[in-house]
């Protein structure tokens, strides 16, 4: 017998809170494997809570997380993370591909150096998002764009089935914010990644993304983005005149 | 000059110095990477607190030094895991009063007061025989440690939050580095001295990085310089009857500015 794949990500009735707050309640959604899923919502909806569930770096109060049919954190080598961003200390030599080099961290485990198999997969990811020539530069002057683009290449250097996204255009201009979402779902068709990706950028992920689920302590909406964008639970949760919300510097949700 | 080498504390000192050169050298890598500079500041002046601690209690100084300064960098550690207290306010909290406490237990013993400027400042004469080996023996185990978990120390300082989702034990490592640098601030007491020794765990990746193209540039530039501050640093404290510590500091402070103009040409 033949059971169904399980989801990607699954989230049951989950209840969840953060620093002592209540920052989830009754939360359930499925990501399925393949797909490109965004998480909307205003500061504080519990947005990065929902990433951090996933990553197993959060456990729920209550209610059931499973990252294709297993426990979060589990085993970490399918899920591969981006950040909003990275900051360095101001003259520390880090290249871009010491960076990237360092997604392979869990497939190698303690006391084991990156190889030259590693640093190929590392150039690879690095080419992959378009950076293989500025591989030697040190990371921290690239622009926030590239910077983002090298955090990409970092979680394809752990061979991920899942990626997950923390606000990852903050701080990019318009033009780099849309270049950095085609990438993200060219990289996502040419090899059958799963998104989720946790953003106030409404425009591009409108355009992108499979589904969006409107997160405001509890799942609000969820359904293609035409469907989600156009309904009143948008404009509850985001109480401004426009529903073209842009992300500023404000902190993850 | 030849004679300076004939004598066995000054052996000693250069033994001893090289080789917390190296510790400490490798350690400001992470201080600096990890923005730890006033962890190093506040553990040493803890330091002050356990060695009175010792001379009170009648037990070495300096063991009783070791486990204080360790006791209170997990304080420290487990204060800024917690959301309350940042890691700044627990050991702007910490290093007063430990020092605070190590001056109030020095006034009630007075026959203390005579080593008290060797323990701040460092003092070529003051390495024992006894301390050799077992330096030796913490240096090999800490920068065994380090090289063990490297890349997630060094994932760990870069990116927190993406390390800990690689499954890189963050809480562990932390107090690991604590650890190691409460151990090394106490075991360069004798030679570099309280007041000093936080300029040693950072000064050395500061001349790296500023000369260095690559992390491993900067890890050799750091350790080499640091140890050419010991051995100028002990031989100027020699011919000048200088405090070992402040000779060192100061050699390797010019070091440092050496390579900001060098590193700054190209």
């Amino acid at each position: 017998m033949n059971a169904a794949p399980p989801p990607a990500v699954l989230l049951d009735r989950v209840y969840a809170s953060y620093d002592g707050r209540p920052a989830l309640e009754d939360v359930s959604f499925q990501v399925p494997e393949g797909t490109f899923s965004a998480l909307i919502g205003p500061n504080g909806a519990g947005k990065s809570t929902c990433l951090r569930l996933v990553l197993g770096l959060v456990r729920p109060d209550s209610g059931r997380v499973e990252v294709f049919g297993g426990r979060p954190g589990a085993e970490v080598r399918p899920v591969g993370y981006v950040p909003q961003r990275v900051v360095i200390p101001r003259g520390f030599p880090i290249s871009v591909l010491d960076v990237a080099l360092m997604g392979r961290t869990g497939i190698l485990g303690p006391g084991r150096r990156p190889r030259a198999h590693d640093r190929e997969q590392a150039l690879r990811a690095l080419e992959q998002v378009r950076l293989g020539d500025l591989a030697r530069r040190r990371f921290q002057d690239l622009s926030g764009g590239q910077q983002q683009r090298v955090l990409i290449a970092r979680a394809l250097c752990g061979e991920p089935r899942l990626l997950l996204l923390d606000e990852p255009t903050a701080g990019l201009d318009t033009a780099a914010r849309a270049r950095f979402y085609a990438l993200v779902c060219e990289l996502q068709h040419a090899q059958g990644l799963t998104l989720l990706c946790a953003t106030h950028d409404l425009d591009a992920v409108g355009e992108h993304a499979d589904t969006l689920i409107l997160l405001d302590r509890s799942v609000h909406a969820r359904g293609k983005p035409s469907e989600v964008l156009t309904s009143g639970a948008l404009g509850r949760a985001y109480p401004f005149p426009s529903a073209h919300v842009h992300e500023g510097t404000g902190e993850a949700g | 000059m030849s004679d300076f080498l004939a004598y066995g504390f000054v052996q000693r000192a250069l033994v001893t110095g090289t080789i917390l050169a190296v510790v400490c050298a490798v350690l400001s890598f992470f201080v600096v990477l990890r923005r730890m500079a006033f962890v190093g500041v506040g553990l040493s002046h803890a330091a002050l607190g356990g060695v009175a601690l010792g001379v009170v209690l009648g037990i070495q100084p300096l063991l009783a030094a070791a486990v204080f300064t360790t006791v209170v960098a997990w304080i420290i550690g487990w204060l800024g895991g917690r959301s309350e207290v940042s890691e700044d306010t627990a050991i702007g909290v910490f290093f007063p009063t430990a020092m605070a406490l190590g001056v109030v237990l020095i006034s009630v013993s007075p026959e203390y007061r005579q080593d008290l400027m060797a323990y701040l400042f460092g003092d070529i004469l003051s390495v024992r025989r006894g301390d050799v080996l077992p330096l030796a023996a913490f240096s090999v185990v800490g920068l065994g440690l380090i090289a063990y978990w490297f890349k997630e120390l060094l994932y760990l300082g870069v990116d927190e939050e993406a390390a800990r989702a690689a499954g890189v034990p963050a809480t562990p490592l932390r107090f690991l580095l604590l650890t190691l640098l409460a151990v090394t601030i106490v075991a360069s007491v004798r030679l570099v001295g309280i007041v000093l020794v936080s300029a040693f765990l950072v000064i050395p990746a500061a001349t790296g990085q500023a000369v260095a193209r690559s992390l491993r540039g900067m890890l050799v530039v750091a350790v080499v310089s640091a140890m050419a501050s010991v051995a100028l640093g002990l031989a100027l404290s020699w011919s000048w009857d200088l405090p070992s510590g402040a000779a060192i500091v100061l050699v390797s402070a010019a070091l440092f500015f050496v390579s900001l103009a060098v590193g700054s040409r190209r």
